[in-house]
């Protein structure tokens, strides 16, 4: 039994330890991957999908999906980064993206809890949406030109270290201690483990359901701004199977997908894990085409294993339970 | 003593689901420093009362006052505004949160309060919890504890306990009960709903009773006795016809073949059980809820795992058949949750019936034997239907289980394990089953009869082996069966078996 | 209930006449049978594979690794004949295996070990299209314009006609009877829907729903399997990148379809109407000028719609249904 509870404490910790275990072992490979360079740069690349990754575990823990956030990432970053190109003000240029991002996850949301559309097809339909108004938006060209001072927002540092790394680091624990500690934070988690239970303490479900989504549509316009910050111009093509990739590291870092169970520190690490097995495959000087093959490969073990000792600590609850009822009961009897 | 407060006033609730009317108007008060008791057999709708005064449901007809308000667009958010407080029977916990977080969890006040005040009154019941396991590591009984105390720590005016005893210990429940005393003096009104008649004179200061969703009894508890009690739950006597036509008979054992003979039987909830089962017999499996009843005909059936011990249908070993198999073999198993494990909701009325039978045939589906079987069991069992494509949830609980019924038939069983077969049907579909028991019997069709409802084991079994805390110690013959010897027997004190408890 | 569904699929086929009146009248061309039939050419294997995703739905799964398996199936058609030197037709066998060892890859993770669905067959996906990535990398392939020079035969497969009819549309309709007889007049189908509506009463009435399950998978990636050969065969190279953009088109034909996202309702007929639908509407917009990026706000607007139009009036019911199984359970943990 102590061993389950110790299990489940320690999601979070066994995704770091993977991490870690990632690094040292292409470490001892390759020890040029264990600088300081490197890491703040997997942690620079990482940075995109870590904030994709806290929005949706917003979603996820509720027990819904959002598909739509490489949607959301893409138009906003579009619609901003023209704004941006055509001389409009930094300041100005967020505030669209992060109400572009809002209404989607509210048209999201609302479809999920007012429309009762399955949330997968919901956001699934978001996401083409998303994309076609880019398109459209867009004229089907690339964003280009971007102004030097905001590309530069991507590259400025703080005593040495990117500053968008750190204010995204301190965002996510700074969330997380929201989603563990405070009362509302704990509504998230509350619906998805249990939302008969959630509706009896009188959690209002659908509002926080809603409220899920437009944080994920938030965070994943913000990525928006940090990919056209970085990369520098915004294809049509971009954020392009992201979401996938978020899922999946959110899934890695211990999200689960019937919801409940999960952290933003998790997820966080999870989206490392993901954009990091990119350039330990450099390391070990592995053809990059490896990549996705690998990424689903230990995407696919480690959850199955995951479910595995679970069932199996499950299961051996629920004997121990039936077995107290049981008369003079002897183990091995 | 002051004017006392009236809490809550319920005006003529009605509640129909699914064209099966549970509640027929029921009215009901409770003022402050009142315990009331409410007693009802399965189905009279006790729970689906509780759900409307919650706010989870919304009543059909009728009106909801609290504290003189007459309230419209009732919802489980006011209720708890205006500290109205259910400890669900069904814990609903946050499987993945430690206990800790499942009490402050919803809560107003500061989480350092809450732990404090939650220890304190842990404290004060005498209970023994770390509150930093995880819920879904608790046993039910200790769920329930967690779920009384996080309706206590929310100063509930009215705090509505469910069954709370039913999976308590002897002591635990004392504890509660000393609780209850004291938030009665504290000016709370309870509304306590039970099975168990003494607990309703230890505990409450009024008494009512539900049956087949219309209070039939209500008043001072000093006004009853035990024994109007049980006249109030029992059926009036126009319902009552042809209850005791029910024809039993000791079958001759030495004649009679052996079904189905079980020997040493061990698995997860039960051990070392041995029964027989003769042909055209009705065997009653008796015992308090939980005691294992459900597990052993499942681990028969082949849903669970037998660790030791023999299964033998007509001197055939069936011990470690999947359900497959079983089926195969002549074993038919009526589930005990319809909806969970027993009906296709959205699937038609013949296709849940055909659900089994159409294994008999090639690899393709015949709609005209479809027809055939379908029509052919709608009438043998009178099951009143629209038309067969009618998706099975459009009717009523009682015309759901013939169906199930009708199943399992089709495959020709030797041998029936009927697990609750009446539970949450109304009156007239009960009697109809228990007719149908008796008719299969005297076809020759050997039944297991697992029931909770004493009355109805006690008028259609043979015999009765009663399973007591996952053991089998009594069997009662046909001469034997009484009310009192089966309760006395599920309790653990039958003659014989005192040394067990 | 089941009156309900002929008459959404009735509705299904008025759309199709009216999207091919009002296409027809912007652009009479339309009208021409020819360029009709040659457009199942651009739908077919999105089709073919949501015919089984229906399968996989109705028990109350999903499937979004199709695309990814067209993408693997289609390169190891190619390396298998056009690098290893295979007869074609032994190729194409193989790759269609690989489709189904993907599927039952997919479905014993997702029935036995009890993983999601939607984890397994995300991981499937990423796994997949990986696996054919590598394929390419390792034979030296080159990945952007993929392996061609496969012989006329098998080009033919997908571009040849039978009495003026493209092949396609003969394996459209094949496979649509196939799958139509399979789901809805074999003792396996009705199994299936059994399965989607409540395992455990299932599982109670001795049915071995993992196998069930696990089947559906395999079907669903034996068709994504032949949706890459054809797709290999119509386009005349192999590529990783086949079926990249599928997952979208596969779930609106199904969901539009009118199979129920939940599981146990639902059927093929819908979802062949729903593709053609789709299909159509491409077509329609296209010819009238619009651009191809455009489409997809068309068919996302469509998928969510028509969710939304389906799921109002299943909302009702399902409450009650919710409502009736808390009624009963409320005794059950007592046991």
């Amino acid at each position: 039994m102590s061993r389950l509870i110790s299990l489940a404490k320690h999601r979070e910790i066994r995704t770091v330890i993977f991490l870690i275990l990632l690094f040292l072992i292409v470490g001892i490979v390759n020890p040029d991957f264990v600088t300081v360079a490197n890491i703040e740069n997997a942690v620079k690349n990482s940075l995109l999908y870590i904030v994709l990754a806290a929005g949706i575990t917003f979603v996820l823990l509720t027990g819904e999906i959002d598909i739509s956030v490489g949607g959301i990432l893409g138009l906003s970053a579009a619609v901003s980064g023209m704004f941006l190109r055509d001389g409009g003000s930094i300041f100005l240029a967020i505030l669209i993206a992060i109400v572009i991002g809002g209404v989607i996850g509210l048209i999201n949301g609302l479809g999920v809890t007012k429309l009762r559309i399955s949330s997968f097809i919901m956001t699934l339909g978001m996401l083409e949406i998303a994309r076609v108004v880019q398109v459209i938006y867009t004229n089907g060209k690339w964003v280009e030109n971007l102004p030097k001072t905001f590309k530069e927002i991507s590259q400025s540092s703080i005593l040495g270290i990117n500053t968008l790394g750190v204010i995204v680091i301190i965002a996510v624990i700074l969330i997380h201690f929201f989603l563990v500690n405070s009362r509302k934070g704990r509504y998230f988690a509350a619906i998805g483990d249990n939302q008969d239970g959630a509706v009896l303490i009188g959690i209002p479900v659908k509002r926080y359901k809603v409220f899920a989504f437009v944080i994920s549509g938030i965070c994943a316009a913000v990525a928006g701004l940090i990919f056209a910050s970085q990369i520098g111009f915004i294809s049509t093509t971009a954020g392009i199977g992201i979401e996938m990739t978020v899922i999946a590291a959110a899934v890695l870092g211990g999200v689960s997908l019937s919801g409940g169970i999960g952290s933003v520190i998790g997820a966080s690490v999870g989206a490392i894990i993901m954009s990091s097995i990119n350039s330990a495959l450099v390391f070990l000087k592995v053809p990059a085409f490896w990549n996705s093959a690998i990424s689903g490969l230990l995407l696919i073990l480690i959850v199955v294993a995951d479910v595995l000792i679970v069932r199996r600590a499950n299961k051996k609850a629920n004997k121990e339970r039936l077995n107290a009822r049981v008369l003079n009961y002897q183990e091995g009897a | 003593m002051g004017e006392t407060k009236r809490l809550v006033k319920l005006d003529h609730i009605q509640k129909t689901f699914n064209q099966n009317k549970v509640l027929k108007g029921v009215s009901l008060e409770i003022n402050q420093s009142e315990v009331i008791s409410i007693i009802g057999g399965n189905g009279a709708g006790k729970s689906t009362l509780m759900k409307i005064l919650t706010g989870v449901y919304k009543a059909d007809e009728g009106s909801i006052e609290i504290n003189g308000d007459k309230l419209t667009n009732y919802n489980p958010s006011i209720a708890h505004d205006k500290g109205i407080y259910l400890v669900p029977q069904e814990p609903l916990l946050f499987p993945n949160m430690t206990i800790e977080q499942n009490l402050t969890i919803g809560f107003h006040k500061k989480k350092q309060e809450v732990r404090e005040a939650a220890k304190k009154l842990i404290e004060q019941l005498g209970w023994n919890f770390d509150l930093s396991r995880y819920a879904i590591s608790l046993s039910i009984a200790e769920q329930q504890q967690v779920e009384i105390i996080k309706g206590l720590l929310r100063d509930s005016k009215v705090l509505i306990l469910d069954e709370p005893t039913s999976s308590l210990t002897f002591a635990e429940t004392e504890s509660l009960f000393k609780l209850i005393e004291q938030l009665k003096n504290a000016g709370v009104g309870i509304i306590y709903i039970t099975h168990r008649l003494d607990e309703v004179f230890q505990i409450s200061t009024h008494a009512v009773i539900l049956r087949d969703g219309k209070v039939t009894l209500k008043g001072k508890i000093n006004e009853f006795t035990k024994e109007m009690l049980i006249q109030g739950l029992l059926p009036m006597d126009s319902e009552k016809d042809g209850s005791h036509s029910y024809e039993k008979c000791s079958v001759d054992r030495m004649k009679e073949e052996k079904i189905l003979r079980v020997q040493d039987l061990c698995g997860d909830g039960f051990k070392n059980i041995s029964f027989d089962v003769f042909k055209g017999e009705v065997v009653g499996v008796a015992g308090l809820l939980g005691a294992g009843r459900t597990e052993i005909a499942e681990a028969i059936y082949g849903i669970t795992q037998v660790k030791s011990g023999k299964v033998i249908l007509n001197g055939k070993d069936i011990t470690h058949f999947r359900v497959k198999e079983t089926i195969e073999s002549g074993i038919a198993y009526i589930p005990e949750d319809r909806f969970l494990n027993g009906i296709f909701s959205i699937s038609s009325i013949s296709s849940n019936m055909t659900a089994q039978v159409i294994k008999k045939q090639k690899y393709f589906i015949d709609k005209q034997f479809e027809k055939k079987i379908t029509d052919e069991y709608v009438s043998r069992l009178s099951i009143k239907i629209g038309s067969q494509d009618d998706e099975i949830r459009s009717l009523s609980g009682g015309n759901q289980q013939k169906v199930v019924i009708a199943r399992i038939l089709s495959m020709n069983p030797q041998l029936i394990i009927m697990d609750e077969p009446t539970r949450g049907i109304d009156a007239a579909a009960r009697s109809d089953i228990y007719n149908i028991i008796t008719q299969l019997k005297e076809q020759g069709y050997s039944i297991l009869l697992i029931s909770s409802d004493l009355e109805e084991i006690e008028r259609i079994s043979d015999r009765i082996y009663v399973i007591y805390r996952g053991t089998c110690n009594v069997c009662l013959d046909l001469e034997e069966i009484n009310a009192t010897n089966v309760m006395r027997a599920a309790f653990g004190t039958y003659k014989g078996s005192e040394n067990y408890v | 209930m089941l009156k309900k569904i002929p008459k959404w699929n009735l509705v299904l086929f008025l759309i199709l006449i009216a999207e091919m009146i009002i296409f027809g009248l912007m652009n009479p061309r339309f009208w021409n049978i020819n360029v009709l039939l040659n457009s199942f050419n651009d739908f077919i294997g999105i089709a073919i594979i949501a015919f089984f995703v229906t399968f996989v739905i109705i028990t109350g799964g999903i499937d979004i690794s199709g695309g990814a398996i067209i993408g693997l199936t289609s390169v190891v058609v190619g390396i298998l004949s056009q690098v290893a030197g295979l007869n074609i037709w032994v190729a194409v066998f193989l790759a269609i295996v690989v489709g189904g060892l993907c599927g039952l890859l997919n479905g014993i993770l997702i029935a036995y070990a009890k993983v999601q669905a939607m984890v397994i067959t995300l991981g499937g996906m990423l796994l997949y299209s990986g696996v054919a990535l590598v394929l390419v990398g390792v034979s030296g392939a080159s990945t952007y314009e993929g392996i061609s020079g496969f012989s006329q035969g098998f080009i033919n497969l997908a571009n040849g006609k039978l009495f003026g009819i493209p092949h396609s549309v003969f394996i459209f309709f094949a496979l649509l009877l196939f799958a139509y007889i399979l789901l809805h007049r074999t003792r396996y189908g009705r199994y299936i829907y059994l399965t989607g509506i409540n395992q455990n009463s299932a599982e109670y009435s001795g049915i071995d729903t993992r196998k069930i399950i696990t089947s559906t998978y395999v079907l669903s990636g034996l068709s994504a399997g032949v949706a890459g050969v054809i797709l290999t065969s119509y386009l005349g190279s192999a590529r990783a990148d086949f079926g990249a953009e599928y997952l979208m088109p596969i779930l609106t034909a199904v969901v539009l379809g009118g199979t129920l996202i939940t599981g146990g309702k639902g059927g093929v007929i819908g979802t062949a109407l729903a593709s053609i639908i789709v299909g159509f509407l491409k077509l329609g917009l296209q010819m009238g000028g619009i651009q191809t990026q455009y489409i997809g706000l068309a068919t996302g607007l469509l998928l969510i719609i028509s969710v939304a139009f389906l799921g109002v009036p299943e909302f009702k019911s399902n409450v009650k249904r919710l409502v009736t199984i808390k009624k009963d359970r409320g005794g059950k943990l007592n046991a």
